[in-house]
């Protein structure tokens, strides 16, 4: 219990203590930032063990009738030790990352802010709690968004708001209309709405729910701020862009698919069986689109909204091996994801080169960082020893055993369209004369290159040893079938 | 002393203000005095409405009927404190006083000269009393007489102000509501020829008998009260005068004109239309329709308007048509949780936007700017008002754990009740549009680069004041329950007269 709430407001406490000391220097305001993630990710790894253990944590009140609570659930778990971790590696790698740029202090703030609102979502025990840090976390991560300040960063800002507050609109109708119908709010007791069952309007109910969730969860057609947002700085492209914020609209259709309908209700809906297709589309169309792009943060962009449907096709199989392989990718996705984004600011920051074109011989400039983003690369086309394998092969089976086998055949195509993706950037760069002064030394190149390599070397490990994820997966699993 | 005190408790919230308003002017060589006075009568008004809400509250749904004069109606004017009439007392008390608190040293570079900040005071309280007023009468008659006395007190209000501008939205203004007087009397007038009665109860009771015998009568009447309030509460599209009027007044006339006035006509549509006619008889005469249809425009096309507005209070003025949208719509679903919404809304906005008047009435007097494109910096500078200009903004967009969430909750909850999916998609739209339009403020405010003048939060009684209110703010949204009560049984009265 008591862990439960300081793993939620450690990021928020440090947070508002680097706001309340503008003047701070560089040194302390790091130290702060890191001993809050710390703090919040330990006590967050300690909640998530006891969840997965079976252990019940929460807490709930009511205001003015309306209940609130925070109770997460194995899914929960899951979420919440994803984020935590990656915003560890998240936090050293700005430390290298941010050194120079200007408004650290604001920086540091909403950045622990949102990890506390991430936790919130992740920990979230019913509609109204998932609906107010779903809401937050647009606010949270708005400053982050505009750091550069420019036209164009307050230009995808907006886009960003408007986006999220319209989709945050439609999850609000949606909950209002679960309360009256079902009288409760609360995951825990199963799903919500198997005490209705099947009436009139159920479909549009669930197509109001996905479509709030998805914006957040960039499903075509409501992705276009994703690839907008790609002004801010590269570790919050990487952790909120590529993991917390859309995670948290991919997190919220899974609880809507199986804690709101309940995976029987949506199977008898007709819409049910439209929503492998809507992902299907989308994970094809964004990786072509990808491929399409020269700018590689945004050829990134697009490949994140392509992934991020990889997750929503196995929750839309409804079956066992399905929803165990979506759990199974949203780690191993969110670790090589990362990895990339962070092999993409080093580029930048040592380079200058932001267009994959210029990014000939860039490899044996920066040696190590290319490998890890060539391991990452592998691990996007699904590879073996790296962990996404693993999740491709149960996404698969989950689609033959959901009985919706030709998703198996999009899933391989959209793995060899990531080859084209990314395999010639990195035959690219490392060809040319060998011989070049090698950036990879001093001023802070450290603490970024040591999180992007330890997150390519996690996602080995769990390629090698996936068994070390299962005992979660399957408690994911069990909780919902 | 004290059981009279409680006794006439109903009675005195109203007097009180207006006699010590009208005494008021005799010391207006001591500023400084009247003001601490102004502050301590407000002070002791959110006593007793606070008393005398409790006394309602824990009576569990009991009204306290009071005969004025000990005249039993029907021949005596008859106040009556239910749960709407104390709510609403409760949301005149707590949004004046920290208006009182933050006018104190602040408004005599905004009206003139200092015996003019008298004068306004005296306006001011006048203007609570008549509000008072209009949260308890029983009495059609009263009602008009009431609302004669707000509108001449906020004419006065805006025109105090000492700004080119002031004086033709003021007269704008006086010209706009001598037409709904007009109409509000005539329409009075019908409804007491056909019944012969002016206390509420009585005339609904009568009505309810022979309005197969009068309908042409009955459909004038009610076409004639929604204009003539509707003008005064800024029924889309009566509000043509409120941007001017709200936005040129002076900025703590501007937090009770866009907070408190434009509301008590509402309660006094509400009233008559829920008390006199009924709730069957409005839905025939599709009243309900009408207003729920323009209260969804309202919220719509307000708040397009105030996405355009460049200058502070006019943006904020053009969201109060937007935000009264709401109060409307609820008010036209004719069921209990809509109802419910629509008061609680009220009181959400009440406190809600009183801040935003206040912290832009306290950015324009620090800066001197009032274009939300000059506020660059001012979160830095100003930081007190701009947290509670922020706190606001979040309560109006309808995040939770703010006043206004709890509100469209239920306003949500009303529009599913009612069948009208469509209210409740104007009501996401509403708090989308509203955050494109108050955001930007916030994020000018903070993340420009802040200007090199030197710029520094109001005085201590200011900031006092506006914490007051987003203390109030936040309140109302973590711990509604008393008020939410309050609303619920308010709207199952009105919705007990059939």
């Amino acid at each position: 219990m008591i862990e439960l709430v300081l793993a939620l407001l450690s990021g928020a406490a440090g947070g508002i203590i680097i706001a309340l000391m503008p003047r701070a220097s560089r040194r302390l305001r790091n130290i702060i930032a890191l001993t809050f993630v710390v703090l919040g990710a330990v006590f967050t790894w300690r909640v998530a063990g006891m969840v997965l253990h079976g252990q019940i944590v929460g807490i709930s009140w009511e205001i003015g009738g309306l209940p609130w609570s925070l109770q997460p659930d194995p899914l929960g778990a899951v979420f919440g030790l994803i984020a935590s971790t990656l915003w560890l590696f998240a936090t050293v790698y700005s430390f290298g990352y941010m050194a120079k740029e200007h408004k650290q202090g604001t920086y540091y703030t909403f950045l622990l802010l949102a990890f506390s609102v991430t936790l919130g979502v992740a920990f979230s025990g019913n509609l109204a709690a998932l609906y107010l840090f779903y809401e937050l976390l647009t606010l949270a991560t708005y400053p982050l968004v505009i750091h550069r300040r420019d036209e164009e960063a307050v230009k995808a800002g907006r886009k960003y708001i408007l986006y999220s507050l319209s989709g945050a609109g439609a999850i609000l109708i949606a909950t209002v209309v679960t309360y009256a119908w079902a009288g409760r709010l609360d995951f825990a007791g199963g799903p919500l709405l198997a005490s209705v069952g099947l009436r009139r309007g159920a479909g549009w109910l669930l197509a109001l729910f996905i479509a709030g969730f998805g914006v957040k969860a960039a499903i075509m057609p409501l992705h276009r701020w994703l690839p907008a947002a790609m002004v801010a700085p590269t570790p919050v492209s990487a952790l909120l862009h590529a993991v917390a914020v859309v995670y948290s609209g991919v997190f919220g259709i899974l609880r809507v698919v199986y804690s709101v309908f309940g995976h029987e209700l949506v199977r008898q809906l007709s819409l049910g069986r439209f929503l492998p297709w809507v992902a299907a589309f989308t994970i094809l169309v964004g990786v072509i689109v990808a491929t399409r792009q020269d700018v590689l943060k945004r050829r990134l962009a697009y490949h994140t909204i392509s992934q991020l449907s990889y997750i929503l096709l196995g929750a839309f199989t409804l079956h066992p091996l399905g929803l165990a392989g979506a759990v199974l990718h949203m780690f191993s996705y969110s670790i090589l994801k990362v990895s990339l984004f962070f092999a993409a600011g080093i580029i930048a920051r040592q380079t200058g080169k932001l267009k994959v074109s210029e990014m000939g011989g860039v490899g044996w400039k920066l040696p190590l960082t290319m490998a890890a983003f060539g391991a990452a690369s592998l691990g996007m086309i699904g590879m073996l020893p790296l962990s996404t394998f693993w999740s491709k092969y149960h996404l698969m089976r989950g689609s033959a055993a959901g009985g919706i086998w030709p998703f198996a055949l999009v899933l391989i195509v959209s793995g060899l369209i990531n080859a084209f993706c990314f395999l010639p950037t990195v035959i690219a760069a490392f060809t040319g004369e060998r011989g070049q002064q090698v950036l990879e030394k001093g001023g802070g190149v450290g603490l970024m290159l040591a999180p992007t390599a330890l997150l390519a070397a996690l996602s080995v490990l769990i390629g090698l040893w996936p068994g070390m994820l299962w005992p979660s997966v399957e408690s994911v699993v069990r909780s919902f079938f | 002393m004290m059981t009279a005190i409680r006794n006439n408790l109903p009675v005195l919230v109203v007097v009180a203000p207006l006699c010590i308003g009208f005494v008021l002017p005799t010391l207006v060589r001591r500023v400084r005095l009247v003001e601490t006075l102004v502050i301590a009568i407000t002070v002791i008004g959110l006593v007793g409405a606070g008393y005398l809400a409790s006394l309602v509250f824990s009576g569990g749904g009991t009204t306290i009927v009071y005969s004025m004069g000990g005249w039993p109606a029907p021949w005596g004017i008859e106040l009556v404190a239910g749960s709407a009439a104390v709510l609403i007392l409760l949301m005149i008390a707590i949004v004046v006083m920290p208006i009182a608190l933050f006018s104190a040293n602040n408004l005599s570079h905004e009206v003139g000269a200092s015996n003019r900040t008298v004068w306004f005071y005296t306006l001011y309280l006048l203007l609570t009393g008549a509000l008072a007023g209009m949260a308890v009468t029983n009495d059609l008659f009263n009602v008009f007489v009431l609302v004669e006395v707000a509108t001449l007190s906020c004419c006065g209000m805006v025109a105090a102000r000492n700004h080119s501008r002031a004086a033709e939205a003021a007269l704008t203004y006086l010209i706009l509501m001598s037409l709904g007087s007009a109409l509000l009397l005539g329409g009075i007038g019908l409804v007491y020829i056909i019944t012969g009665h002016l206390n509420m109860g009585y005339a609904s009771q009568e009505l309810s008998r022979i309005w197969q015998d009068y309908p042409r009568v009955i459909w004038l009447a009610a076409s004639f009260l929604l204009v003539g309030l509707g003008v005064k509460s800024a029924l889309f599209p009566l509000h043509v005068w409120l941007p001017d009027a709200h936005s040129y007044a002076p900025s703590p006339a501007s937090a009770v004109l866009s907070g408190l006035a434009v509301k008590g006509y509402l309660l006094c549509l509400m009233k008559i239309l829920y008390n006199v006619f009924g709730g069957s008889l409005i839905q025939q005469l599709a009243v309900d329709k009408i207003i729920t249809v323009l209260g969804m425009l309202g919220i719509i096309v307000g708040s397009v308007f105030a996405l355009a507005q460049d200058e502070l209070k006019r943006r904020l003025a053009f969201s109060t048509v937007a935000q009264l949208g709401y109060a409307f719509m609820g008010m036209g679903l004719v069921n209990t949780r809509a109802l419910t919404g629509s008061l609680f809304y009220v009181l959400g906005h009440a406190v809600s936007k009183a801040v935003l008047f206040l912290a832009a009435g306290a950015i324009i007097t620090a800066s001197g700017k009032e274009r939300i494109s000059e506020l660059a910096g001012i979160g830095r500078k100003m930081p007190v008002t701009m947290a509670v200009f922020t706190i606001a903004s979040l309560s109006l967009v309808g995040i939770p754990l703010f006043a206004g969430f709890v509100g469209k909750w239920n306003l949500l909850l009303g529009s599913l009740d009612a069948g009208n999916w469509l209210a409740a998609a104007v009501v996401i739209a509403g708090s989308v549009l509203c955050g494109a339009y108050l955001f930007p403020i916030i994020r000018i405010a903070y993340f420009e680069p802040a200007p090199s003048r030197d710029l520094q939060d109001p005085g201590m009684p200011q900031k006092v004041g506006m914490l007051l209110l987003a203390a109030a703010v936040i309140i109302l949204g973590v711990v509604p329950g008393p008020f939410l009560e309050l609303a619920r049984r308010a709207a199952v009265d009105f919705l007990a007269i059939r």
